[in-house]
Order: structure tokens, then C-alpha cells, then sequence
């Protein structure tokens, strides 16, 4: 298929055509208080296309496509595209034909059989029986392969397998809930006695008392989930549509010193133990490129249309895989300096009010806990905030001296599966504005 | 096809297999979108087909879902469903039940009044791009859009009780954006706002009449950079039917799902604050409050002959004069819970699994206009045209911030304020509900979004709602 697509750009020289054909796997396993909810297996051939001729475009999606139905398609779409207005900021396809260095990846789908995840399951939900906990969450393995050929001479193949494990023990009680996730490309990373561990050390945690907090500004200990999801939301800023668009936090700041010293924010798609990425969705290069450094704001993420239409330099960043760099305090040093303050370990249902000025509301959830002279004492109950996020990276007075691989997923269309890697952080002044009463 | 899906369902009927069915879909999509006047973006995927086959064996849910239709993909899948479950039973201590439907053999075809899909692309087309430029020039809008979503599924639900039903239905879903700017912050208007779905074909498109909403969406972000903020503690708020169809949605709709009780939907979605041992006697709302799940009112975008599972359409009270009764729920939910199917499972594409969705989940009209319930309100203020949402892990602790709000002042809309926000816990929320408008004000919003379940779907359907006041609501919530 992917020679016969490139030789169908040459069949319509007239034209400019993209083309992007998605073969797509998963593999899902959903369990639940602490057995298989249900086993799901997926898959998709799917050919996105473009086609463009004097600004003017049209797209179309098949699916399962055949070469003789896409050119059939064409040369119908030559006849559409003849009556639709032009876009005049369009100016060219991709045409970055340099190829990224290849990475070898196995189909974790074949790897990880259905057998081993319930068997790796069922070590933890005998674990976490002894608390009174049950496990509930996701196992997925997806396998892609992507292939971008465009008119322009772009003709790049990525082939990507993620895994996300996400793993929550809620307690029989009260639903207290913790969670521990795994992600990345390559399971020999993945330790399940460490995993274990990692768990029954947040369960024995969340046996404690229940608590309610009052709303105010406290201390909080982010955990790396919360601040890859803080960046992840800011991450909208850093692009160039956005940019465009009016909305952009970061409009004019490029150079400027816009946060603390010690931030340094890098998009780093081939970054060992994570989910990696050789190209953005036109084809170019997924470029390593600096956000933050020292605080200071270096770079748009930039790709084809907008760095075009925009004048800048297109660098492929897609922010899918944000790094943070690490500081200079152990976890336990950042908790022991707080007298009264919150650890919060994950994030929910986040929305901007307004993304221009990065003010938001969310919750907190998954595990959120009491700090009191310098210990974790008691659960509290979860939390809604309403916050800016440059206020909060402002807040930043201490980062951990290590960092983890946290996966996310973008759960619409082909399932998608990217990573961030963050130290835990510590905030001043976190404005907490009411407690949801419940767990 | 049917005779394809005929011979899937009739391998699928063995002993060893409890229950099964198997779903094709045929999607055709459009959307178009312009930016700034000009067309950015116009893309059709058309007959995009899926299959998906769910096995009940063992007491364990199998799945496997493909678009490519070649024999050997669905034997691969019919293969995988089964494995999935016999393999996923092994980690399984309480069998799922699905007790015995009637079968039901139907055909429902809706037919929109002007089909999207049949049209002259040129006339969708120029008729938004006059909306599109009638958004641009003013120096303070410094980004628009305007676009449409047009939607037309065929399915064809098949299960080993002998039910097969075949339905064509057609949604749409328009939408307009101004964004303005001072330099130092902006504001935005959407017209007919996020709820914006509606079945129906391009008579959607142009019942909306975006033309003439143009100026007064321009004329309302512009004033909205330099209008005040609410500054009362509490307040009175009257929610127009956009917005209040979100928060219907929100604080009721997902916290009635039977799915969120059983934890199946921890992992990604969320629980809810609703224990099984609260139906029936909980009190959610005030005496005026009555919300109910509707699968058969074909007007709404979540009307079916049956559901994903073969449960024939209903009507189900969910909550009756401020108590709850009854849940959103599924063959085997409701097994669990001791209630009666209420016919809400429901998938995206057919290579989707079903899960436990809202259809059309509407708020029972009460009496009166909205011009009436404004004049009988001293103090407070008008809000509609949802901006930001947001709602707990147990759909208990609320937020939302709307784009536009009036004050009320003696029974009079006086000066816009901007993103009015307002903070909520759910049953104290529904409680303080002192007025709903009637049938003249209730109709259908919809949304093509609704996002659920891992691999995520997003799932069409509807609202019915009218206006409704809500007392002493807290309003002073800023970054």
C-alpha cells in the first residue's frame, strides 16, 4: 500500500496530496472490583487524506482502503475541490524528508499475553485483599503503525507499542482509592514486586483516618501525575495555532524569564523509558526542542500549517512527551519541610475558564493526604481547586531528584497512548476552593 | 450485510456461549469548518463500516471489534471475542447474568427533511461561509469559527435471542465562536452554544439561524472584556436550557449510571456518590424535580428500537419529585441491582463495546415562561451559554462557568457580567431548584461528545429541558 500510495502523488501532478494511513491495534483488558470486567480487541486500517490545488482542500477518511477505490476517490474530489472557497493562509504541504533515526519496538500485544496480565492481576488483588482493598483499572497494549507520504517527497513509517497500566486499589470501606500506573514501550522495565510495593505502601497510607480540609492556599506536594497533567493542559499555549488563535499564554514571552530558575520544560520524543515519536502528524521530525529554560520561555511548538502561515520555525513538537528536569530534594526532605499542607496524587476533570490566563478548576483525586509536621497523617477527602497554572509553576519552591514515566491516554479515535516524565513538586500557596465531601 | 451478520450471530449460537451479539455499523460524517471567514477545513468519511462481536461466556464479557471486513478479519474476530472471555473468566469470582429477552425483529429509518448526504456541497457550504464573513472585521474579534458536524449512521443489532433490527438515523450539530480581545484579556460567545446537536438533517443547520446571531455574539464579547464580575457570596441564578442541559447532563445524568455504582468505571471516568441502597428513598432534588430516560421519543438524538443489547426503548423515571427511583442501566447492572433493564447500553461504531449511556435524559417541564420566572425574581442572575464544566471523581462537587450572564434586578435583566461561575454539590444543588419553566420553553439541546468508556467513545444524544431557577447558589469562585 505505501508504494502504491506514492505512486498515486505522481499520478496527479496537478495536485497536492497527504496521505496518512493508520494501521491500528489494542488489546484492553478492563477489571474491576478486583476481576475481568471485559476483554477487548481492536483493529483498524484507516487512510486519512488530503488533497489541495490553488489553496483550496478537501479531506477525506477511508476505511480498510483499497488503491483503486482511494484514486477513484481523487479523481471524484478533484470535482468537489473545484467549487469550495480557497484558504488563503495555506502555502505548501509538509516537505521535511529528512528520516529520524529508526527505533526497533515489539507488538506488545503479541508480548503480553491476556494469560500474564491476569496473572500479574491477581497478585495484586491477593496483595491488596489483605487490606480490604479491590483493584480495579486497565491493562492496553496498542500496536500502529502510521505512514505519511505526501506530494512533497515525505514518505516516513513510525510504528509505535504502548503499554498502560493503571492500576487502583479502592478500599472495601469507604472507597478510599490509590493508584499506581506503569507505561512505556518496553515491559522488561516493568518490576511487579516493585509495582506491588509501590502499591501496599500507598494502601497502608490510605487506611487512615478520613478528613475534610477547609478552602485556602496550603503547601501541597504535587506528584509527577499532577504536574504532567498541569503541563500537559499548558502544553495548548505552547502551540502555534494557539498562538494564532489569540489564546496563547505565551504570546510575546519567547526570551522572557516567565518562571522560577529552577523550571526547565523539554519536549523529548526518543527519551529512554518513554513513550517515544519520530515524526508529528504531517511527517516532519519530531524535534527534541526546549520550552523552559531556567524559567525561561525558548519555544513554540511548531508544525507545518502554522509555522507556515506564521512565519516560524516548524520543529514537529506535539508535546507528547514533556519532561521536566529534575531538582535537588528527596521526596521525603519536600514532605518533612511542610507543617501543614496537602500530597496530592492525581488530577480530575480539569477545565480551563480562561487559557489565555491559565485559570482553571479541577479536582483531586485517586489519593489525596493530610501533611502534618512534616508526615503524611490521614486521607482527605478530594479536593476541588481553582487555580492558574503559571501561578502554581510560580509556586514551585522545591522538585524531586528523580523522576518517573507517567503514561496518559488520549482516549478518542485510535486510542492513542503518550508520556510524560516529572519529578515531584512542591507548591506554595495552592488555592484550594471547596471539598467535594466525598472520596 | 444482513445476511453477513446473519451467519456471525448463527456461529455464535453454541452451547458453551450464555449470550452474544453482533453490531455492524455503516457512519457517514461531514464536517465542515471555517476560521477567520476563510474555509479551513471541509472533509467527509463516508460508509465507514464496523463490526463488533460480544461474547457472554463463562460469566465473562469478550470483545473484538474490526473495520476491515474480509472473511478472515471476522473469523480473527469472532475467534478473539470468544478467547477473551475464556481467558478473562479465569479472573472473574462473580459471574455476569443476562437474563433471556424477547426477540424483536423491526426496521426505523428517519427521514431528516433536507439529507446532508444528498445535497449540493456548494450550498452547505456557501451557506455558512456567509455566517463565517459576517464574523470577521471588527479589529476587537481577533479569532472566529464556524462549522458544522453532519452525521448519518446505518445499523443493523443482531443477538442470539433472535432479535434483529435494522435503523438509519441522521444528526446535526452547528456551532459559531467569536473570540475578542482589549490586548490584555479576551472573551468569548458561542452561538447556539455546546449543546448544540440536535436529530435532523441540514434543517438543524439552518433552524438554528446563526445569520442572525451574528452581530449580538460580536456586539456581546466585546462588551464582556470590560462588564464586572459577580461579587455576592450566593446568589439567585436562573440557567438558560444550553447550559442547564450540561449541568442536567453532569450532576444527574452520569451520576445515574449503574455502571459508575458497580466501579466499572473507576478507572477513567469516575464513580458516583449513589449507593445501591439510596434508590428508592434518596432525596435529590426539591418536589419539582423530575428527570427521567427516554429511548423512545424519536425527536431526541437517543432514540432506538432497542438498545446495544437487544432491551427494547423506554421510558424510565429516574427521579420523581426530587426522589430518586431508578438508574441508567444494563442487563447485567440490573441484575445486580435488583432493578428492570432500562434499555441505556449503547456503543459508538460497531467495533465499539456497549457500555451504560444516557439517550435522551430530560428534565420534566414545569410551569410558566421565562420571561415569568425572570419577573419573579428580585435579585439574581440570568446565565446560560456553557464556557468551562467540571465535576468529581463522584459527580458530587460541581463547577461551571458560563460565557454570559445578566443581572436581575426587580424582575429585570440589567447589565451582562462576566464568566459568571457558580459551585455546587449535587443533591444540595437540585434541592435548591425553586422553579422550572414549562412546556413553551422546554426543548431538546444535544451533544455529538459525550465521552466514555476505554477505548473512548463519544456518543450522541439529547436533552430536553426548559429553564429553571436555583436558590442561593455560591457564585464568588475565581483563580
Amino acid at each position: 500500500m505505501r508504494s502504491k500510495l506514492s505512486q498515486l502523488c505522481d499520478q496527479f501532478p496537478d495536485l497536492k496530496i497527504s496521505f496518512r494511513l493508520i494501521n491500528w491495534e489494542t488489546d484492553f483488558l478492563r477489571f474491576f472490583q478486583s476481576m475481568t470486567n471485559y476483554n477487548i480487541s481492536k483493529e483498524s486500517t484507516s487512510l486519512h487524506t488530503t488533497i489541495y490545488q490553488d489553496k483550496r482542500s478537501y479531506s477525506f477518511t477511508m476505511k480498510d482502503p483499497k488503491i483503486d477505490a482511494v484514486k477513484a476517490k481523487i479523481v471524484e474530489a478533484k470535482e468537489i475541490l473545484q467549487k469550495l472557497p480557497a484558504d488563503p493562509n495555506f502555502i505548501d504541504l509538509e516537505d521535511d524528508t529528512r528520516k529520524a533515526k529508526v527505533i526497533t519496538k515489539k507488538n506488545n500485544i503479541i508480548e503480553i499475553k491476556l494469560e500474564d496480565k491476569t496473572t500479574i492481576l491477581q497478585q495484586l488483588a491477593d496483595m491488596t485483599a489483605k487490606y480490604k482493598f479491590k483493584i480495579f483499572g486497565t491493562f492496553i497494549c496498542n500496536y500502529t503503525i502510521h505512514t505519511t507520504i505526501n506530494s512533497n517527497g515525505v514518505d516516513k513509517q513510525e510504528i509505535s507499542s504502548p503499554i498502560y497500566f493503571e492500576c487502583k486499589a479502592v478500599a472495601d470501606a469507604n472507597q478510599v482509592t490509590v493508584l499506581e500506573v506503569f507505561g512505556g514501550e518496553d515491559f522488561s522495565l516493568f518490576n511487579l514486586e516493585t509495582f506491588e510495593k509501590s502499591l501496599e505502601t500507598k494502601i497502608q497510607a490510605a487506611c487512615n483516618e478520613v478528613v475534610d480540609v477547609e478552602a485556602g492556599k496550603y503547601k501541597v506536594v504535587l506528584a509527577p501525575r499532577c504536574i504532567g497533567e498541569y503541563l500537559g493542559y499548558l502544553s495548548g499555549s505552547m502551540d502555534a495555532s494557539t498562538l494564532d488563535n489569540g489564546q496563547s499564554f505565551f504570546e510575546g514571552k519567547v526570551g522572557e524569564k516567565i518562571f522560577p530558575e529552577n523550571i526547565t520544560i523539554t519536549d523529548s520524543p526518543a527519551e529512554a523509558e518513554m513513550i517515544n515519536f519520530s515524526y508529528d502528524y504531517d511527517g516532519h521530525v519530531y524535534e527534541k526542542t526546549p520550552i523552559v529554560e531556567k524559567g525561561v520561555f525558548q519555544n513554540f511548538l511548531v508544525g507545518n500549517y502554522y509555522g507556515r502561515k506564521l512565519d516560524m520555525k516548524k520543529n514537529g513538537g506535539e508535546a507528547k512527551a514533556l519532561i521536566m528536569e529534575t531538582g535537588d530534594k528527596t521526596l521525603a526532605e519536600m514532605i518533612s519541610g511542610i507543617k501543614n499542607g496537602l500530597f496530592i496524587s492525581s488530577l480530575h476533570y480539569m477545565n480551563f475558564i480562561n487559557p489565555q490566563e491559565t485559570s482553571l478548576t479541577g479536582l483531586t483525586r485517586d489519593g489525596t493526604f493530610l501533611i502534618e509536621d512534616g508526615k503524611i497523617t490521614k486521607v482527605v477527602n478530594n479536593l476541588r481547586f481553582t487555580v492558574k497554572i503559571s501561578d502554581v509553576i510560580n509556586g514551585i519552591y522545591a522538585i524531586e531528584n528523580r523522576s518517573q514515566t507517567i503514561p496518559f491516554s488520549n482516549n478518542y479515535g485510535e486510542f492513542g497512548i503518550y508520556s510524560t516524565k516529572m519529578p515531584h513538586v512542591a507548591v506554595n500557596d495552592f488555592q484550594i476552593t471547596s471539598s467535594t465531601h466525598t472520596i | 450485510m444482513k445476511e453477513l451478520i446473519k451467519s456471525i450471530i448463527n456461529k455464535l449460537d453454541l452451547p458453551t456461549i450464555t449470550y452474544a451479539d453482533v453490531r455492524f455499523t455503516s457512519t457517514d460524517t461531514q464536517s465542515i469548518y471555517f476560521e477567520k471567514g476563510d474555509l479551513k477545513h471541509f472533509s467527509t468519511d463516508l460508509d465507514s463500516k464496523a463490526i463488533g462481536i460480544r461474547v457472554l461466556k463463562n460469566g465473562c464479557w469478550g470483545f473484538a471489534g474490526t473495520t476491515i471486513l474480509s472473511d478472515e478479519s471476522i473469523d480473527k474476530a469472532i475467534k478473539r471475542a470468544i478467547t477473551n472471555a475464556t481467558l478473562g473468566s479465569k479472573f472473574r469470582t462473580k459471574p455476569a447474568v443476562f437474563k433471556p429477552l424477547k426477540p424483536i425483529v423491526e426496521t426505523y429509518n428517519f427521514l431528516p427533511l433536507e439529507d446532508p448526504f444528498k445535497m449540493n456541497d456548494e450550498e452547505k457550504i456557501n451557506y455558512l461561509e456567509k455566517i463565517a464573513k459576517k464574523l470577521v472585521g471588527n479589529e476587537k474579534i481577533v479569532y472566529s469559527n464556524v462549522y458544522c458536524e453532519l452525521y448519518r449512521q446505518h445499523k443493523i443489532f443482531t443477538n442470539t435471542e433472535g432479535t434483529f433490527v435494522e435503523s438509519t438515523v441522521y444528526d446535526s450539530m452547528p456551532m459559531m465562536y467569536v473570540l475578542a480581545s482589549n490586548g490584555k484579556e479576551t472573551m468569548c460567545r458561542t452561538y447556539p452554544g455546546h449543546m448544540n446537536g440536535h436529530r435532523g438533517g441540514f434543517e438543524v443547520v439552518r433552524g438554528t439561524e446563526m445569520e442572525k446571531h451574528t452581530d449580538e455574539i460580536i456586539e456581546q464579547a466585546i462588551k464582556l472584556l470590560d462588564a464586572p464580575r459577580i461579587t455576592e457570596e450566593r446568589a439567585d441564578i436562573i440557567i438558560g436550557g444550553g447550559h442547564l442541559a450540561l449541568q442536567l447532563h453532569e450532576s444527574v445524568g452520569h451520576a445515574t449510571e449503574a455502571d459508575r455504582i458497580l466501579g466499572k468505571e473507576i478507572s477513567y471516568a469516575g464513580k458516583t456518590f449513589i449507593k445501591p441502597e439510596m434508590i428508592g428513598n434518596f432525596k435529590y432534588g426539591s418536589e419539582l424535580v423530575n428527570i427521567y430516560s427516554d429511548s423512545r421519543d424519536e425527536h431526541g438524538m437517543g432514540f432506538h428500537i432497542v438498545d446495544d443489547e437487544g432491551t427494547p426503548g423506554a421510558t424510565v423515571d429516574i427521579i420523581k419529585k426530587g426522589i430518586l427511583l431508578d438508574q441508567q442501566n444494563s442487563q447485567e447492572s440490573a441484575a445486580i441491582l435488583g432493578l428492570q433493564p432500562t434499555s441505556n447500553m449503547l456503543a459508538t461504531h460497531g467495533d465499539d463495546i456497549p457500555l451504560i449511556r444516557m439517550t435522551n435524559f430530560c428534565l420534566a417541564p414545569g410551569k410558566g415562561s421565562l420571561q415569568d420566572l425572570i419577573a419573579n425574581t428580585e435579585n439574581g442572575y440570568y446565565i446560560d451559554f456553557t464556557k468551562t464544566w467540571s465535576i468529581d471523581d463522584n459527580r458530587n462537587n460541581f463547577q461551571f462557568t458560563t460565557e454570559i450572564g445578566w443581572k436581575i434586578e426587580n424582575g429585570e435583566l440589567k447589565h451582562i457580567v462576566k464568566e459568571p461561575t457558580y459551585f455546587g454539590i449535587t443533591p444540595e444543588f437540585w434541592a435548591a431548584c425553586d422553579g422550572i419553566c414549562g412546556e413553551e420553553e422546554w426543548k431538546y439541546h444535544g451533544t455529538f461528545h459525550c465521552g466514555k468508556g476505554e477505548p473512548g467513545q463519544a456518543m450522541h444524544l439529547s436533552h430536553g429541558v426548559a429553564p429553571a431557577r436555583f436558590k442561593n447558589i455560591v457564585c464568588n469562585v475565581k483563580a
